[in-house]
Order: C-alpha cells, then sequence, then structure tokens
C-alpha cells in the first residue's frame, strides 16, 4: 500500500503539480489525436512546454517590474504601495497543474453542453484567455476556500469555466449580430461586460448611420499605439520618469541600485519602463508558444465532437467592421484611466498600473459596440466606460487577491473583474458552510447554467426553438439573419481542413 | 515555376495569440485546399519585424505597417473565410509565379 502512495505522490508533486509538464503531455495527447506526423507531435509538445517555461521567466520580470513602478509611484504620491502576501509567479508555480486541469476537463464540460443544448452552440476558442480565466478562478477559490485539495479544485474550477465558456458568447449575441451582420462566429472575449452595457446605455447617445465613426478620419499618428508593446514602454515610462522627479530619492535610488550599483537613476527608470514592457512580451510569447499547440487541437476534438457548432472567438474579429472606432475607444479609454489615475492618487487610494493591452482590446470593444448603436459618440462612450472599469477594477481589486496572485488586478479585462466579485462575494456569504462551501458555488452555477440553458433550448417560444433547430440544418431564421450562404461556408470550410463532420 | 521549398507564411495580429492563431488555422486549411506546402506561424506586430517571411496576412490596420517586410502581403478582414483566403493567395502567389 506504502508504494502505490508513495507513487501515487510522486505522480501528482511532478506530473499534475507541474504546469508545464502537464501543458506538455495535453499537447502530446492533443497531437496525437489529431493523428499529426511523430516530428510534428514531439517538437508540438517541446515547444508547449518550452512556451510555459517562457511564461513563468515573463511574469517574473512583469511582476518585478510592476513592484518598482508601485513603489515609485506611491512615493511620489505620498501614499504606501500596495502590499500582498503572494504574486502571481508564486501562485503559478504552486497551482500551475491545477490550472492546466482546469482548462482541460472545463473544455470538456463545455463541449457536452453545446453538444446536449441546442441554444449553447458556441465553442470558445480564445485561447490565452482559457488560460487566464481559469488562473483567475483557482486564485478567487484558494483566495476564499484556503487550498483545498487539488481534486476540488479541478472539479470546481472546471464546472465555473464550462459555464462561463458556454453562457458568455450567448449573452452577447444579439449585438455580436447587430455589429458583424451575421451569426457564423461569436464573441469569445472577457470584455463581454463592457460590450453588452456599451451596446445598451450608448443608444440614447447618437445615431449608427448618422454618426458612424467611419465617417471620420484618425490621425495617422496615432497608429503607433496600435502596437501595445510600444505603447506601454512609452506610457509607463512617462508615468514613471514624472513620478521619479516627484517621489522620495532612497525609494528610487534603492531600486537602481538592486538593478546595477551606481547606474544612474534616470538611466534606470528608462531601462525599468522597457523592461516592464519586455516583461509583458515575453510573457505573452510564452502564451503564444503553447497556445499555438493545444488551441488547434481542441478546435480539431470540437469540430469532431459537436459538428456544426460555431466558434466564439477573440475581440479583433470585429475590428475590421469599424478601424476608426477601435482607435476612438482607444484613445478615450487611455484617456479616462490616465486622468483617473490622477484622481485616485489625489484621494490617496491606490497606484494604478496603465495596462495598455486592456486598453486597446476592451477600449477597441467599446468603440465598436458603441459605434453599432450610437455612432462616434457611443464609441467615446465605451471606451470611456472601459476605462473606468479598468481603474476601478485595479483600485478596489488588487487586494482581493492578495493572498494569491494580486497581480492579475492589473492584467484584467472587465469580466474577470465581474468574476473576481461575483466568487468572492459568493465565497464569503458561503464561508459558514465549511468545508461544503466551495461546493455550493459549483453547484448553484452548474444548476443556474443547465436552468438557463434548458430554458432557452426546449421552453422558449417557437421562434428560438426554431433558430436552435435550424443550427445544424441550413439556415437560420432570425430576423437579422446573416446572407443565406454562410452556414454552407462554415460547412465546406470543415471539410477542407479535413475535419470529419456528419451533418 | 513551382518553389522548391515550403512557404514561410505570417499570421499576423496585435498581440499575436487569438487572433493570429485563427488566421493561421484558415489560412493552413486554404493552402492545403490550393496544395501549396507552407509553413504557417502566427505573432505579433513587433515580433512580424523582426521575422522574415513570403507572405504576410493579417488585418488591415497591422499589415499596413508591415507592406515591405514580405514579396505578398494579404489584408483579410474575414478570419474565418477560408475559400475567400485561398483565391487571393491563389491569384497572389501566381503573380509572383510560386505555383
Amino acid at each position: 500500500m506504502d508504494a502505490v502512495q508513495s507513487v501515487l505522490v510522486w505522480i501528482a508533486t511532478n506530473v499534475f503539480g507541474q504546469v508545464a509538464i502537464l501543458i506538455g503531455l495535453i499537447t502530446l495527447l492533443g497531437l496525437i489525436l489529431q493523428r499529426k506526423p511523430v516530428e510534428d507531435v514531439v517538437a508540438g509538445a517541446l515547444r508547449a512546454v518550452l512556451g510555459i517555461i517562457i511564461l513563468f521567466v515573463g511574469v517574473d520580470l512583469f511582476t518585478g517590474g510592476l513592484a518598482d513602478f508601485q513603489a515609485i509611484v506611491s512615493s511620489a504620491v505620498g501614499l504606501d504601495p500596495p502590499a500582498a502576501a503572494n504574486t502571481l509567479d508564486g501562485f503559478l508555480g504552486s497551482h500551475g497543474g491545477t490550472v492546466a486541469l482546469i482548462i482541460t476537463v472545463g473544455f470538456l464540460i463545455h463541449m457536452v453542453l453545446v453538444a446536449v443544448f441546442p441554444a449553447a452552440r458556441y465553442v470558445y476558442l480564445t485561447g490565452h484567455l482559457m488560460f487566464w480565466v481559469s488562473v483567475v478562478i483557482t486564485a478567487c477559490l484558494v483566495q476564499v476556500f484556503g487550498d483545498l485539495p487539488q481534486l476540488t479544485l479541478v472539479i470546481v474550477g472546471s464546472i465555473l469555466i464550462a459555464c462561463y465558456w458556454t453562457l458568455q458568447p450567448m449573452w452577447i449575441a444579439p449585438f455580436m449580430r447587430k455589429v458583424t451582420g451575421r451569426d457564423e462566429f461569436a464573441l469569445g472575449h472577457t470584455t463581454s461586460v463592457l460590450a453588452l452595457v456599451t451596446a445598451v446605455a450608448a443608444r440614447p447617445l447618437g445615431d449608427p448611420e448618422k454618426h458612424s465613426t467611419e465617417k471620420l478620419k484618425m490621425p495617422r499618428q496615432l497608429s503607433f499605439f496600435k502596437d501595445v508593446n510600444v505603447s506601454t514602454a512609452l506610457v509607463i515610462g512617462l508615468i514613471l520618469i514624472v513620478s521619479m522627479l516627484f517621489a522620495d530619492g532612497s525609494v528610487v535610488r534603492e531600486a537602481a541600485d538592486n538593478y546595477e550599483e551606481g547606474i544612474s537613476e534616470w538611466t534606470w527608470g528608462v531601462i525599468a519602463a522597457f523592461r516592464f514592457a519586455a516583461g509583458i512580451a515575453i510573457l505573452l510569447f510564452g502564451v503564444r508558444m503553447f497556445l499555438g499547440e493545444i488551441v488547434p487541437a481542441f478546435k480539431g476534438v470540437s469540430d469532431k465532437l459537436v459538428p456544426g457548432s460555431r466558434p466564439a472567438l477573440d475581440i479583433p474579429t470585429v475590428f475590421p467592421m469599424a478601424p476608426t472606432a477601435v482607435m476612438l475607444g482607444f484613445v478615450s479609454s487611455t484617456a479616462v484611466f490616465l486622468a483617473l489615475l490622477g484622481v485616485f492618487a489625489g484621494f490617496g487610494w491606490f497606484t494604478l498600473v496603465p495596462p495598455m493591452i486592456m486598453l486597446f482590446f476592451g477600449g477597441g470593444a467599446g468603440g465598436v459596440f458603441g459605434n453599432a448603436v450610437a455612432g462616434w459618440r457611443g464609441a467615446v462612450f465605451g471606451g470611456a466606460l472601459n476605462g473606468v472599469l479598468l481603474a476601478v477594477g485595479q483600485a478596489v481589486t488588487w487586494s482581493w487577491l492578495s493572498d494569491t496572485a494580486p497581480e492579475l488586478s492589473t492584467l484584467a479585462d472587465p469580466d474577470w473583474y465581474m468574476i473576481m466579485a461575483v466568487l468572492i462575494g459568493i465565497g464569503h456569504l458561503t464561508g459558514p458552510l465549511g468545508g461544503l462551501g466551495v461546493w455550493s458555488v459549483a453547484v448553484v452555477f452548474g444548476l443556474l447554467t443547465l436552468v438557463v440553458l434548458t430554458w432557452l433550448s426546449f421552453f422558449t417560444p417557437a421562434k428560438l426553438a426554431q433558430r436552435a433547430e435550424t443550427r445544424s440544418a441550413s439556415e437560420p431564421t432570425e430576423d437579422d439573419a446573416p446572407p443565406t450562404e454562410r452556414d454552407g461556408d462554415t460547412a465546406d470550410k470543415g471539410e477542407d481542413s479535413g475535419t470529419s463532420r456528419t451533418e | 515555376m513551382a518553389r522548391s521549398e515550403p512557404l514561410t507564411v505570417l499570421a499576423v495580429c496585435g498581440v499575436g495569440m487569438g487572433t493570429s492563431l485563427i488566421l493561421r488555422m484558415t489560412a493552413e486549411g486554404a493552402l492545403s485546399s490550393l496544395g501549396v506546402p507552407a509553413k504557417v506561424e502566427n505573432t505579433d506586430v513587433s515580433t512580424a519585424r523582426g521575422m522574415t517571411a513570403d507572405v504576410v496576412i493579417g488585418q488591415g490596420m497591422h499589415v499596413g505597417e508591415l507592406q515591405d517586410m514580405a514579396p505578398v502581403v494579404l489584408t483579410v478582414d474575414d478570419f474565418l473565410d477560408q475559400d475567400g483566403l485561398a483565391s487571393s493567395l491563389r491569384e497572389a502567389l501566381t503573380t509572383q509565379g510560386w505555383i
């Protein structure tokens, strides 16, 4: 018995506890299932492992840069830097394996939901957010319920993430059809709440035809901001240098000395801003490397298991509909965020970090959805709302995750904050239930999702039911239905790419 | 005259993880439907500038800045339109004399 137990402990520690090894094995399995040639299988699995290792290097650099940035900006405005008992680096090190399992098991549950319920027809394929939202859910569960057994975390986390992946593309779908004029793909992105609120609240602001952003001309000089690596280095650098003017000299000196004894503080400031941006770039590069192997495998599985399902994709898929709205939303979200950074500092609240990536993509989402209902005023509104949500979100949620991975609050989109608020709120409510608390969260959300999907699939008026039936048949019947050739299109593609479809 | 080496193709987007990966899968499908051997990679705009490729594919707002980096630069609005991409690839590759 002892021997069996020690083998199990060894596997738990060295396989399920090691995110790099686990992702490598999951990728290996995915590539074998796709029947890739052996050289592709080996190379793909190795790339995935390497991607995770690179991700960790990037996270390490990013969290270090963030700490320096916060220390100096805090000192400049006379505050204490935000404190935390743990870091993203440490959290991924101890719980990365759990996250990898949640993604895999959660995706399978999501597949089952999409296969069973006619209303749930979108398969979530935005890989980097599959990763990050799984990290957020794991961090929230650990933060609220303490360090639970890995099996518990995986089961509860997978159920929660599967509910989110299934429902999120559905609640934004009516507005997606408005933006894109078609229904062959959905939006799978964590700016969905922002897009939803914008599409509803911006409506009275203008007329989508008369005030369309695409009749405006944006200055060309703004275009380099689209490169988020460049805009991160630039904006972080400016804020850091300005803060250094007002910060306590000893704080700056210490940070500079930690980097290199005797280096000029100003040289350090410039280098620190670039290292911060480099940390994010490396982190993203690592994520890209393992996603490039895993997402095609997930797509292959979903094409086989749920033929006729539609993909839920990353937010830039809607950007071509209104490129000017994207820039307008980005500019307004960045301006509002920077203004709030000043206001919050004045009130002595928190040292905010401008998250250029989230300002760009969230601002873009707000811009496109706002423009679709109200033209340029809607686009400006959507971007500004993103700036407000990100600023308030950072200020509020950092301390929520202080025992797990507080840096998540600086990498977050609006949906992340919503998930944090819901899970941590419910966690506190169910705290008195003791060990049952965490299970009750999974049961509540699992049942709620099942009820919503059942109702939408089987009990809504004829129109909806009919729409559901047409999923695997010919064409949708909505009023705002896309051109009829679209469905034929998707089916053709499936055959072309070699995936077997049994319609 | 057909090329003896596989084509190197870059799918580009803002951060190089989401849409460019979907585009990569669409491009792989399109190229295999044309029977053109190719190695497709996905990446972000900054990284793309340091790479070499025969073909660059991406959204107009991004590949606008990458016009000089490859002989063929294609703009895509519809990331799932494999047939559309296949026909614009066929035209561009024929112009280059690669197929």
